[in-house]
């Protein structure tokens, strides 16, 4: 799933149009990376929440900008798996 | 010129306009000054094609174009086109902030009427059909009215004074009375002040149809705003922005700036009497006009032009005629609307218009009204029609009113400043 939920959160950054060449997993959304403004940030939560149905709180945003490409994918990933389990 | 003691003096030293004339002060002014018309039909695939035969269209602009990519998504067409205006201005002025002026003192103020609706008509749908998720959060710093203002405070590193005013047709010139008040009362240096509207989807314009405001019937776009005309019915809605950089006097001459005219004078009134017809007698608009006058200090044997508000409504020409001679008698100056070509900007047309009158007095050149063929006779003034008046003039007033009653005249004046802008442009050469 990761691969999927990588490109996914790629090719939502490129609809927003930042310049995703040379993003990796490694790359981070904050200021030494892609340096996501707080409603890209929001933006991107909205998305994922409406493909993958995980929820990340508005308290959680701050700490989202600070992820990597990879740390959020794989926080999308756990929360999606977690949600599969409690079903 | 000024009854002025001590106060500092506001001058225009930068202008930018997008408008139907297309994007650039020199060039709006070179076509006005033809009687070129920026009207025409709304083209297949426009939102307004097939709800008005006339609209005063703008060139496009991507977000691109203004905006760092990443900051361009869901950014309404009135955020770019004042941006591109105020771009203008600014490297006209050749003002570099930091450099040239602390930011702190730089003040911005940039209105429109009614802020980004197209975008946010585009959101609803979007909600309508696609679900709640559709629902962006860009959408507000996108269309917010405030928003032309910050974007370009940020822009620029402005970080003194900035807000936007929102008073419909007067929030343009509004803004530039604000910006000769905070020059004047020293609050900052040099003020980016203007406005931009772009209100050219069906929603808006059925509105200002349904309530009888836009010409109708003329097969022929460019024959359809007629200020003052006997056959006129209406006004033509167009978008677009204007922007005026307005400097403290000393400090463009400090710095070496060239001004193109002082920002003397202005009048601001209202109606208080219905919400979108004027005062039939004019009342409120003579007084906005004698406001600009004794602001100036100046008489109106002084005022050599008068941009017209001008739109080319049955009631208001004729209320704006009556104001115009209870203020100066028997004696008119020369009155032009500028309407008759660009349309009407709502928000944007103070500005333009302000533009407009800035190079008048610097090129010794009144654009005339088009479409002007057979006067009304209850709007009988010294009207220039037919063709540019070459006239030099050494105050202007340029007339802006509102639905709400809002009424605002400026006046502007020949620049004080040691350097001045030449009276041709070394590209264009003569005007008229």
């Amino acid at each position: 799933m990761s691969a999927e939920v990588e490109k996914f959160v790629i090719e939502a950054l490129d609809n927003m149009n930042y310049d995703v060449t040379g993003v990796t997993a490694e790359t981070p959304l904050g200021p030494s990376g892609l340096d996501l403004e707080s409603l890209s940030v929001a933006e991107i939560a909205i998305q994922v929440e409406d493909t993958y149905g995980v929820k990340f709180d508005e308290d959680e945003m701050e700490s989202v900008a600070l992820l990597t490409v990879g740390g959020l994918v794989k926080e999308i990933v756990q929360r999606a798996s977690a949600a599969t389990a409690t079903k | 010129m000024s009854a002025d003691t001590g106060r500092a003096r506001p001058v225009v030293t930068g202008l930018g306009t997008f408008t139907p004339l297309g994007r650039g002060a020199d060039k709006l002014f070179d076509a006005l000054c033809r009687g070129a018309s920026g009207l025409r039909r709304p083209p297949p695939g426009h939102l307004l094609d097939g709800t008005v035969g006339a609209a005063g269209i703008a060139p496009e602009i991507a977000a691109r174009e203004v905006l760092p990519p990443s900051e361009g998504r869901l950014v309404d067409r009135y955020v770019l086109m004042a941006m591109a205006a105020a771009d203008d201005a600014v490297a006209d002025a050749g003002l570099t902030v930091g450099r040239d002026v602390d930011p702190h003192r730089v003040a911005v103020v940039i209105s429109s009427g009614a802020g980004g609706l197209t975008t946010y008509e585009e959101q609803t749908r979007a909600r309508a059909e696609r679900g709640p998720t559709a629902v962006s959060p860009y959408l507000l710093p996108g269309m917010l009215p405030n928003m032309a203002a910050a974007r370009i405070a940020i822009k620029y590193g402005a970080r003194g004074w900035s807000s936007a005013i929102a008073t419909a047709c007067s929030a343009g010139a509004h803004a530039v009375a604000e910006a000769a008040r905070l020059i004047r009362y020293g609050e900052a240096d040099v003020v980016i002040c203007g406005g931009a509207e772009a209100p050219l989807n069906p929603t808006s314009a059925l509105a200002f149809a349904h309530a009888r405001a836009l010409a109708s019937g003329w097969d022929d776009p460019e024959r359809a705003s007629r200020p003052f005309d006997r056959r006129r019915n209406g006004f033509v809605l167009a978008e677009g922005a204007g922007v005026l950089v307005v400097e403290r006097a000393e400090h463009a001459d400090a710095r070496g700036a060239a001004g193109y005219a002082d920002l003397v004078g202005w009048g601001a009134t209202t109606d208080a009497y219905r919400p979108t017809a004027p005062r039939p007698d004019g009342e409120g608009a003579a007084h906005s006009m004698r406001g600009a006058l004794a602001t100036a200090g100046l008489t109106p044997a002084d005022v050599g032009y008068v941009n017209a508000h001008g739109t080319a409504t049955k009631l208001g020409d004729i209320a704006e005629t009556k104001a115009v001679r209870a203020v100066f008698g028997d004696r008119s100056p020369a009155v032009s609307s500028t309407k008759s070509m660009t349309g009407h900007l709502l928000g944007g047309s103070g500005a333009v218009e302000a533009v407009v009158c800035a190079l008048a007095l610097t090129r010794g050149a009144l654009p005339p009204t088009h479409n002007l063929d057979e006067v009304d006779p209850r709007c009988d003034l010294d009207h220039v029609r037919g063709a540019a008046r070459r006239q030099r003039v050494e105050a202007v007033i340029s007339n802006s009113f509102a639905f709400g009653g809002h009424n605002v005249s400026l006046l502007l004046a020949t620049a004080s400043t040691r350097k001045k802008h030449p009276a041709t442009t070394s590209e264009k050469g003569s005007p008229a």
